[in-house]
């Protein structure tokens, strides 16, 4: 980015620019459509020509910015003397046709070249110096950068501008270098590439990233430029994408199609045809390979560094972790764009970070310091990182030192401990409370406690139908009877007496009914307005009914009726109930029968019977 | 306890001892929301109330009801100004900007939303937990449970983890009052940070967290934290990956509390007993049985130091309620039935209607190899620490296998007595039934294994072998 910067051109590396402004920009474009020596007469071919001439450019920018010396110019566009531009692309070209800068010199072809390229016969001198000044240089440089790269990749030390200079474009570059005017060569080389595993590793990683370095470089511009800017962005590389070759077009252009799905979003949060998202919950064991899912593994891929980086610094996102992370997602109407947008970016832009003390001061006021760090970020990630967790994410074990010492110390966190005196200090006696058992006086009726402790339910019992609601009912107020006698008056002070399906007693049918239909309305609403529905209700008794009735009757539907699939603690699911309320009806529930067909769905709402 | 200066008397021998449990227990505290949608449910603890009082097991407990600690005790560890907000805070409150502006400092919010009688349920579970502390301080009580408490990441100034009052902070600096040295045990699926934080700097609490690490909520609880300035190596982090099993956990729980025992000697345990660290919690990410983690309480209590055990995280909520209740079970010395008794709640614990449930076969990451590392790093850590006074060095047992005996022995005693339905004594011998304490083997046997009747204690009031120890 940095190095983009810097080129006069500006046609060739505004980020935001779409292929169609692109070839209105002119100043290199005009002749290569009706260029002869390219053959160019379908559109495919046309594409393929704007697509070499734009990486040429950006390899031609960071080449200039490379080898630029103090007091030395090379102006972009170079110019003749007859103030003519010559057409670096398009003179690149034609040398490399004839077989490079050697071959057209001893051929002495220089005159030739000079009026394909577009210039006047006199300037054959220049255009040769033209050549050798920028072009010749630019190709040793280039081979020389792909050495090094080569050798020295994945070390921290290399340099940095040539960073910039993406695999893809590298890629690119040595095909548009290495191919002749036979371009089933060229087809050929790309095959190569491909089996080769790292190269397409990377490959695919610069799609996104490029993406990013969109996001970054827009970023301090407000969100409409941002929008647009990344959205052209994004079509230009469709574009690249679409017009590859096909062995990795598949690759790419899955990742082009989530680009374009996101900008879609981005543009149109609330367009019903981006579809549905299922609920976070479920992203782990998604198989598919949706759009959204795609976004939602880059988008963790690229976070996934971020996020370690701080915590090496202080633990503020360490600290704000949710105990239950799920939980405010899973309510959330889905709407990706929210989702991603909320989550996507982490504003911390008071951070600088280490490794940017590098560059160059004057890329320090070129950007702000979002960019900084967003830049660092992209630089970080390893293209193999990011591969690796488009099928499922690896979390790599945090560093030891990173997370450890994270407690803070000061008589702000510690309690206040004195010193072991050895004198003891009487505590309180309220503190005691109040006892409720074992009983004071002559309440306590031993005779009842016949059953030892510890003992569980009899295994069987003489029910006519053992195991359904009436009878697990039954056995309950059997049970409650007994406990009543045992206890006395403490079975009212553990408020044993609202406990279980007998809460319901309270309630009028009328009222059930409305608090059935309240929380299966209120599942994706807020919990206040439950007192709306109810207004002679206490909180007590709305949630007392709602443990110890609602859940209860909706637990005794899934025990028999799904009893793989049970589930108190989810509240979101909705199933059906078995029977009718407790108290008058609850002798004559009718359900039973259905019991012998557990898997029928007509069961899923039995109240209705 | 007669004497609060007895120090720890190992598992070497036949334990002689009765415990006399205290067990505090708030009537109201199934009634409090956390809202739609939050796991964490008080509800929980009614359940496991009602199934304990279902079981029998009040009768060999004295139950309180907790008093309601007021915001000057809770200053005694929360700062100033977040008690004041915690007691004044409402759900109708939340919009006045007095108090949305300290929504954020405090922390209080998504996690730990402000719910209605939110100050009631922290004075309820805060209460208990020093209640607690005191009857084991007054010796009224060999172990004393409170499970509303347990609630341990919250921090002096600010709410955290569905956690706003830290009982157990609380709760321990009154046992501090009385005891020279105290330790935490926290087997919550969570670090307990926020007592960890309030005992960093202090050798008078040594806190030991068996929790999961790695991007894992809070984040802290690093193997090398171990403490600052005079706390230094008083603070115990054991590190574990998803999936944890009971073989696993009780081959790093027992030799390290082992150690720690031998070498801190402390006058008081707190044992923190989290139910998320079951299998299958919605939260939680281990694999132990009900039975795998009892087996931490069963243990500390064989020690026959004061013990306070709390409750804390846990949200599957029937399985919180089996395991507090098999939990208090065992500290009052009985194996219960595994069939539940018929109670109000029996519907939840379908479609088996079982006191223990099955692990499931979920993928353990907890390697050997990482056990051992973990054990042989903790084990040295201690072994850093200073051994207490006028206590001979002595050398542990090989640390990967503890001695099998103990679990025989702890509950024995030479002369088997019959409840005399008269006091709450627990009597531990009274579980000692061979067929029940065959360790490691999970709830398989259990529909099998009958809770004797008071006949068959008749039958085996009888002299019995004592196993060499």
């Amino acid at each position: 980015m940095a190095a983009w910067s810097i080129v006069t051109n500006g046609s060739v590396l505004d980020c935001g620019e779409n292929v169609g402004a692109y070839q209105n920009n002119g100043v290199t474009l005009h002749s290569s459509r009706n260029s002869v020596e390219d053959g160019v007469d379908d559109d495919e071919s046309y594409y393929y020509n704007v697509r070499q001439r734009y990486y040429f450019d950006q390899v031609l920018s960071l080449f200039l910015k490379e080898i630029a010396e103090p007091g030395i110019l090379r102006p972009v566009p170079p110019m003749l003397g007859d103030e003519k531009e010559v057409d670096l692309f398009k003179l690149f070209r034609i040398v490399r046709d004839i077989g490079g800068y050697d071959r057209v010199s001893k051929k002495r072809l220089w005159a030739f070249v000079a009026k394909e390229s577009g210039s006047s016969g006199g300037a054959t001198a220049a255009v040769k110096l033209i050549y050798f000044k920028y072009l010749n240089e630019l190709d040793k440089w280039f081979w020389e950068r792909c050495r090094v790269r080569g050798l020295g990749n994945g070390q921290s030390g290399y340099d940095e501008n040539f960073q910039f200079l993406s695999l893809e474009l590298e890629t690119e570059f040595r095909g548009l270098l290495s191919d002749g005017s036979d371009r089933k060569e060229k087809d050929g080389r790309f095959v190569h590439l491909e089996s080769d595993s790292i190269e397409k590793t990377e490959l695919c990683l610069w799609d996104t990233r490029d993406a990013y370095s969109g996001f970054g470089k827009c970023h301090s511009d407000n969100d409409e430029k941002f929008k647009h800017d990344n959205y052209e962005g994004l079509q230009k590389l469709n574009l690249n994408v679409n017009k590859k070759g096909k062995e990795w077009k598949r690759k790419r252009e899955s990742f082009s199609g989530m680009l374009k799905w996101l900008v879609q979003i981005a543009k149109h949060p609330l367009d019903p045809s981006v579809g549905t998202i299922p609920k976070p919950s479920k992203w782990k064991e998604h198989q598919g390979n949706e759009l959204w899912i795609q976004a939602i593994r880059v988008r963790n891929a690229l976070l996934l560094r971020r996020h370690i980086n701080s915590n090496t610094e202080e633990s503020p996102l360490q600290k704000k972790l949710k105990m239950h992370p799920s939980m405010y997602e899973d309510n959330i109407n889905h709407h990706s764009a929210e989702r991603l947008r909320c989550s996507g970016r982490v504003p911390n832009s008071s951070r600088v970070c280490s490794c940017c003390n590098s560059c160059s001061a004057s890329q320090h006021t070129l950007m702000s310091p979002r960019k900084l760090e967003l830049e660092k970020d992209l630089k970080e990630q390893t293209p193999e990182e990011v591969y690796l967790s488009a099928p499922d994410i690896e979390i790599s074990p945090p560093a030891d030192e990173a997370l450890q010492g994270q407690v803070s110390v000061g008589p702000l966190f510690q309690a206040d401990v004195p010193e072991w005196t050895g004198v003891v200090s009487e505590s309180d006696p309220k503190w005691l409370g109040t006892r409720v058992w074992p009983m004071d006086c002559g309440e306590h009726k031993s005779t009842i406690e016949r059953d030892s402790i510890g003992q569980g339910r009899p295994d069987l019992c003489g029910c006519s139908c053992p195991g359904s609601v009436p009878c697990v009912r039954f056995h309950i107020a059997e049970a409650r009877m007994k406990l009543k006698l045992q206890l006395g008056s403490v079975f009212y002070q553990w408020r044993f007496d609202r406990m279980g399906e007998e809460v319901s007693l309270q309630w009028t049918a009328e009222e059930e009914k409305r608090f059935k239909d309240m929380v299966r309305s209120a599942i994706h609403s807020h919990n206040n307005e439950v007192f709306k529905w109810f207004p002679m209700k206490t909180r007590e008794n709305l949630v007392s009914y709602y443990f110890n009735v609602f859940l209860i009757q909706r637990r005794s539907y899934q025990n028999r009726a799904t009893p793989k699939d049970i589930d108190s603690d989810d509240d979101e699911t909705e199933v059906g109930s078995l029977s009718e309320g407790y108290g008058l009806d609850a002798l004559k529930v009718s359900s039973y029968e259905y019991l012998s067909c557990p898997k029928n769905k007509q069961c899923i709402d039995l109240e209705l019977t | 306890m007669e004497d609060n200066h007895g120090g720890a008397s190992l598992p070497s021998g036949p334990d002689g001892k009765k415990r006399r449990v205290s067990y505090f227990y708030e009537p109201t505290i199934g009634d409090y929301y956390y809202g739609q949608g939050h796991p964490m449910k008080p509800h929980r603890i009614r359940m496991a109330h009602n199934l304990i009082v279902h079981y029998g097991l009040h009768r060999r407990m004295e139950i309180n009801r907790p008093f309601p600690a007021a915001p000057m005790d809770l200053r005694r560890f929360h700062s100033e100004d977040y008690v004041e907000f915690l007691s004044s805070v409402s759900p109708e409150a939340l919009g006045e900007i007095a108090f949305s502006r300290h929504l954020k400092r405090f922390n209080v919010g998504e996690d730990c939303p402000v719910f209605d009688g939110l100050f009631d349920f922290c004075q309820a579970s805060a209460g208990g937990s020093i209640g607690a502390a005191v009857k084991l301080n007054r010796g009224d009580a060999d172990i004393a449970l409170n499970w509303a408490g347990g609630l341990h990441h919250a921090k002096k100034s600010e709410a955290s983890g569905f956690c706003y009052v830290n009982d157990i902070v609380l709760g321990i600096l009154e046992l501090l009052k009385v005891h020279r040295r105290v330790l935490y045990v926290d087997i919550d699926v969570h670090h307990g940070d926020g007592v960890e934080e309030a005992f960093y700097t202090t050798d008078r609490v040594m806190t030991v967290s068996f929790h999961k690490f790695g991007d894992f909520f809070p984040g802290t609880g690093h193997i090398k934290d171990t403490g600052a300035g005079l706390g230094k190596n008083y603070a115990l982090n054991v590190p574990l990956h998803d999936g944890l099993d009971d073989e696993n956990f009780r081959g790093l729980f027992r030799p390290i509390i082992q150690k720690v025992m031998e070498v801190y000697q402390p006058d008081a345990v707190v044992l923190q007993c989290g139910a998320d660290s079951l299998s299958g919690d919605r939260l939680g990410c281990f694999n132990l049985s009900v039975k795998g983690h009892a087996d931490c309480l069963r243990f500390l209590r064989s020690f026959n130091v004061p013990l306070m055990v709390l409750g804390g995280g846990g949200y599957t909520i029937r399985n919180v309620a089996r395991c507090w209740c098999y939990e208090t079970a065992v500290a009052v010395g009985v194996e219960p039935d595994n069939k539940l008794p018929y109670n109000e709640y029996y519907e939840y614990f379908g479609p088996h209607y079982t006191l223990h449930v099955e692990p499931c076969n979920m993928e353990n990451l907890n390697s050997h190899k990482d056990m051992e590392k973990i054990r042989t790093t903790l084990l040295e850590q201690l072994s850093r620490l200073p051994h207490a006074p006028s206590v001979p060095f002595q050398t542990t047992p090989p640390t990967a296998q503890v001695p099998e005996e103990e679990e025989e022995d702890i509950d024995q005693r030479p002369k088997r007595r019959i409840w005399n339905g008269e006091n709450y004594d627990s009597d531990p011998d009274e579980d000692e039934n061979p067929r029940n304490r065959s360790p490691n083997v999970g709830f398989q046997s259990a529909p099998t294994t009958e809770m004797r009747d008071f006949k068959d204690e008749m039958e085996e009031d009888k002299p019995e072998e004592h196993r060499p120890s």
